[in-house]
């Protein structure tokens, strides 16, 4: 039975001279087939892409990031200022060697911390994380100090807090020259 | 009736609310026979019949009544935005205890080896118009007419213009986050904020995936035989979702300090929050050493618990606890089970281990933002 | 429907009209087969099936949450689209448009009937949820639904989150503001988050401040007006899109999985 069994011809693979024709075609036809699935990824990848890269402005229309606050004589030794928190998001302390720009966006989640004179700390009131005037945290949730931002003198005198920069203690950034001002 | 203020005050501590209604819930609704007997034995049943209702209903009104005539809880109580909660509180109650009422009663009647109550002769159905388009209407309407009223008594809430540089003591998140605020007392953000709400979702889609109860229990109230998955979905959504929520709402004031009901939000209340890191804790006061310089070798503590509570725990689990379980359900079923359960059970492990050790972080590495 | 057809009451003769009839084939429901029809023959009313079990219309069972849920959203959506005639979506003008509109406007309640129905909503769903709990309602064959509905949900809670800053008033930036945040420490992706600090070339982080997760969300560094724009954005267009899409399937596989729930 087994000899008369119909074989169609186009299933057995190659028999006569035709054969390499067929493979060749059916190799270019792979070959072509993953090019095209390439080349979908590909463009499906950078549509993503493109759409995700579109989230991200080139230009962004918030307040500048570098500005002047004054003459270092302005500022009260053992003081932490609390003049342009509102403007700039900092604060200015200075103790006896010197002055730093802190930051005022406490490292749990963002809120704004309040300086307490009285105690002598900041205290976020969003989830009870405490600072000292240094930026270092102590008390609450927050995992790490708050950061600081480069501070230097301009060529008149003044003081420029440039917050492109930011030194992070526990990095060891706080060492850094441009993180503190002697004066 | 101070004293009972300050009764309430004291009691809802979350210290001490959060360890009675957790020791309280398996007799409420029992996962085991052990369990059963003493819900049986002590009353606990009866919340789950029809005066059981009515008495908890009288009980958080008068709760609430006492709070509108009180001056401190006033303040929070009639905050517009916290109208929800009062409304979660009520339908909250009024729909686990209906759902209840309705598994008990049809847990009887399969007892008694009756079909549940829900059960109808499949040929005997009713036409969708009009039996359920009216329904539907009369709802509509009614809810309507309730939503209606609400916005025209209750203004919606409006406050002063934004002002970054000022924040609220307290800010909170919408309410129905609160839950998550909550968490992120005891968490860092990364887990509290991305991680665990992630697995919230993820575990919730996987529950038809890695529960064993009986394909047969759907479509009708019932307990029995789903005691366990009931408990534990039960203890997710009404302890560490409603209850904290309603903990968020009510209990938290400035400097996010935890406030008796009846107590003044003092902005100035002190309460030492010093933490310590477990691995303070370890090289500092254990073996009086400095904190080693190698982040890893500082922390390697705190990593071999939290790989004892993820890795040897499992294993040990399903050799002497969960073996009948695990046979059940093979061992890929059973993986993502102890580990969503273990990630439940973390937030209430994390928040014993803040209250009774005042431990901020079993690893501690702010370097690589990796606390957990 | 023994009535002599000279004396067809004015219902009657609307219902036989032409008109009528080529909205609905029907005609007045009276009869069993008609009844069917005019579920059958409706584009809305179709989700339905024509004939359902009697405990699947008994409000104990089901506490018709998943429905006011739908209604909620279509409620939500009408008091929505009103909403948008004054609000704009600007740091000037969001605070001073939402006054006008408890004050100036006609109907002044407006605001308040989404606001409230937006918080409706989410206790709705929750039930909703709890209902399909507790009925062992998300067992097989209706597993993947129960996924689809808890996506639902989360959804639920976004698009009442983004519409949380829209007033723009303290209440508005300080809730989006801790809620944003967290998005900072997502994993890899926050420029706060575990992993972060290792997608670095050298010395330049590819994920900071400007490059993050959170940066996307909110269109800037700090919740501003880009913020405003693109959370109003989320809220009128982008989530409520994606909420209807998934609702879609919701509908289409209680169908397909067997109809409501119920014992066997």
């Amino acid at each position: 039975m087994s000899e008369e069994k119909f074989i169609p011809e186009a299933s057995v693979g190659t028999p006569q001279g035709k054969g390499s024709g067929s493979t060749m075609e059916r190799r270019s036809f792979f070959k072509w087939l993953s090019i095209g699935w390439l080349a979908f990824t590909a463009a499906t990848g950078a549509f993503f892409t493109v759409l995700i890269r579109f989230l991200f402005p080139n230009v962004l229309f918030e307040p500048p990031q570098s500005f002047k606050i004054g003459y270092p004589e302005e500022f009260e030794i053992g003081k932490v200022d609390i003049r342009f928190k509102k403007k700039y998001n900092v604060w200015i302390v200075r103790n006896e060697e010197g002055m730093y720009a802190l930051s005022t966006v406490c490292t749990h989640l963002g809120c704004t911390p309040n300086w307490l004179d009285t105690e002598r700390k900041f205290k976020c009131p969003c989830h009870g994380s405490g600072f000292r005037a240094t930026g270092m945290n102590f008390e609450g949730p927050a995992p790490r100090p708050l950061e600081r931002f480069a501070i230097h003198l301009a060529d008149d005198g003044q003081v420029i807090v440039d917050k492109n920069k930011n030194f992070k203690f526990e990095k060891g950034e706080w060492g850094r020259s441009e993180s503190f001002l002697k004066v | 009736m101070d004293a009972l203020k300050h009764a309430i005050d004291l009691l809802s501590a979350p210290t001490i609310s959060f360890t009675l209604i957790t020791v309280l819930f398996p007799f409420v609704f029992p996962p085991g026979d052990w369990f059963e007997k003493i819900h049986r034995k002590l009353g606990f049943w009866r919340i789950w019949t029809k005066p059981g209702l009515y008495i908890s209903l009288v009980l958080i009104t008068l709760f609430f009544i006492m709070g509108y005539y009180d001056p401190n809880f006033n303040i929070t109580l009639t905050k517009p935005d916290n109208f929800p909660i009062i409304l979660l509180v009520y339908s909250v109650v009024i729909c686990t205890w209906l759902s209840m009422y309705k598994a008990y009663e049809n847990d009887k009647r399969m007892d008694r080896g009756e079909k549940p109550a829900e059960y109808n002769d499949p040929d005997d159905k009713v036409l969708v118009w009009p039996d359920l388009v009216y329904i539907e209407f009369i709802a509509l309407i009614i809810f309507m007419v309730f939503l209606i009223v609400w916005s025209v008594l209750v203004a919606a809430p409006l406050e002063e213009p934004a002002n970054p540089a000022a924040t609220p003591n307290p800010s909170k998140a919408p309410w129905y986050f609160l839950g998550l605020q909550e968490m992120l007392v005891y968490y860092d953000p990364w887990l509290a904020g991305v991680i665990f709400p992630g697995l919230i979702i993820v575990g919730l889609m996987a529950i038809p995936y890695i529960t064993t109860s009986s394909d047969n229990l759907s479509g009708f109230y019932s307990f029995k035989e789903r005691r366990v998955g009931i408990f534990l979905f039960m203890y997710g959504f009404l302890i560490l979702w409603i209850f904290l929520i309603f903990i968020g709402t009510f209990f938290r004031g400035p400097n996010w300090n935890f406030f008796g009901p009846f107590e003044y939000w003092d902005p100035h209340k002190l309460v030492p929050l010093t933490n310590v890191n477990l691995s303070e804790y370890f090289w500092v006061k254990w073996i009086k050493t400095g904190l080693p310089s190698n982040i890893l070798l500082r922390e390697s503590i705190g990593f071999i618990s939290v790989i004892i509570y993820l890795g040897v725990l499992p294993v040990l689990l399903a050799k002497y606890v969960l073996n009948d379980f695990l046979k059940k359900v093979g061992p890929v079923k059973f993986s993502f089970f102890v580990f969503f359960g273990l990630s439940m059970l973390s937030l209430p492990l994390k928040m014993y281990l803040r209250w009774m050790f005042n431990l901020k972080y079993i690893i501690a590495i702010p370097e690589w933002f990796f606390n957990i | 429907m023994s009535k002599k057809k000279s004396k067809q009451t004015l219902i009657e003769r609307m219902g036989n009209s032409q008109i009528w009839k080529s909205i609905i084939r029907s005609g007045i429901p009276r009869t069993r087969r008609q009844r069917m029809h005019a579920i059958l023959g409706s584009v809305f009313l179709h989700l339905h099936p024509a004939r359902l079990p009697k405990h699947a219309v008994k409000i104990g069972y089901t506490w018709c949450m998943g429905g006011l849920s739908f209604f909620l959203f279509v409620v939500l959506t009408i008091t929505g689209i009103m909403l948008m005639f004054y609000y704009r979506p600007t740091v000037e003008y969001a605070y001073t448009d939402i006054i006008d509109l408890g004050e100036q406007v006609p109907l002044g309640i407006m605001r308040e009937l989404h606001r409230w129905g937006a918080h409706a909503m989410v206790l709705t769903v929750w039930l909703h949820m709890l209902r399909v709990f507790m009925t062992g309602s998300y067992k097989p064959p209706r597993e993947f639904n129960w996924g689809v509905g808890v996506l639902l949900m989360t959804i639920t809670l976004f698009l009442s989150f983004t519409g949380y800053l829209l007033p723009w008033d303290q209440l508005a930036i300080w809730a989006v503001t801790v809620g944003t945040n967290m998005a900072r420490a997502t994993p890899f992706l926050g420029n706060e988050g575990p992993g972060a600090a290792m997608l670095a070339i050298g010395d330049i982080n590819l994920v900071h401040a400007g490059s993050d997760v959170r940066f996307a969300l909110l269109g800037g560094r700090f919740v501003g007006e880009a913020t405003l724009l693109r959370f109003y954005v989320l809220h009128c267009i982008g989530v409520p899109f994606i909420a209807m899409i998934f609702m879609a399937v919701h509908f289409w596989r209680i169908r397909k999985d067997g109809g409501i729930s119920g014992p066997l």
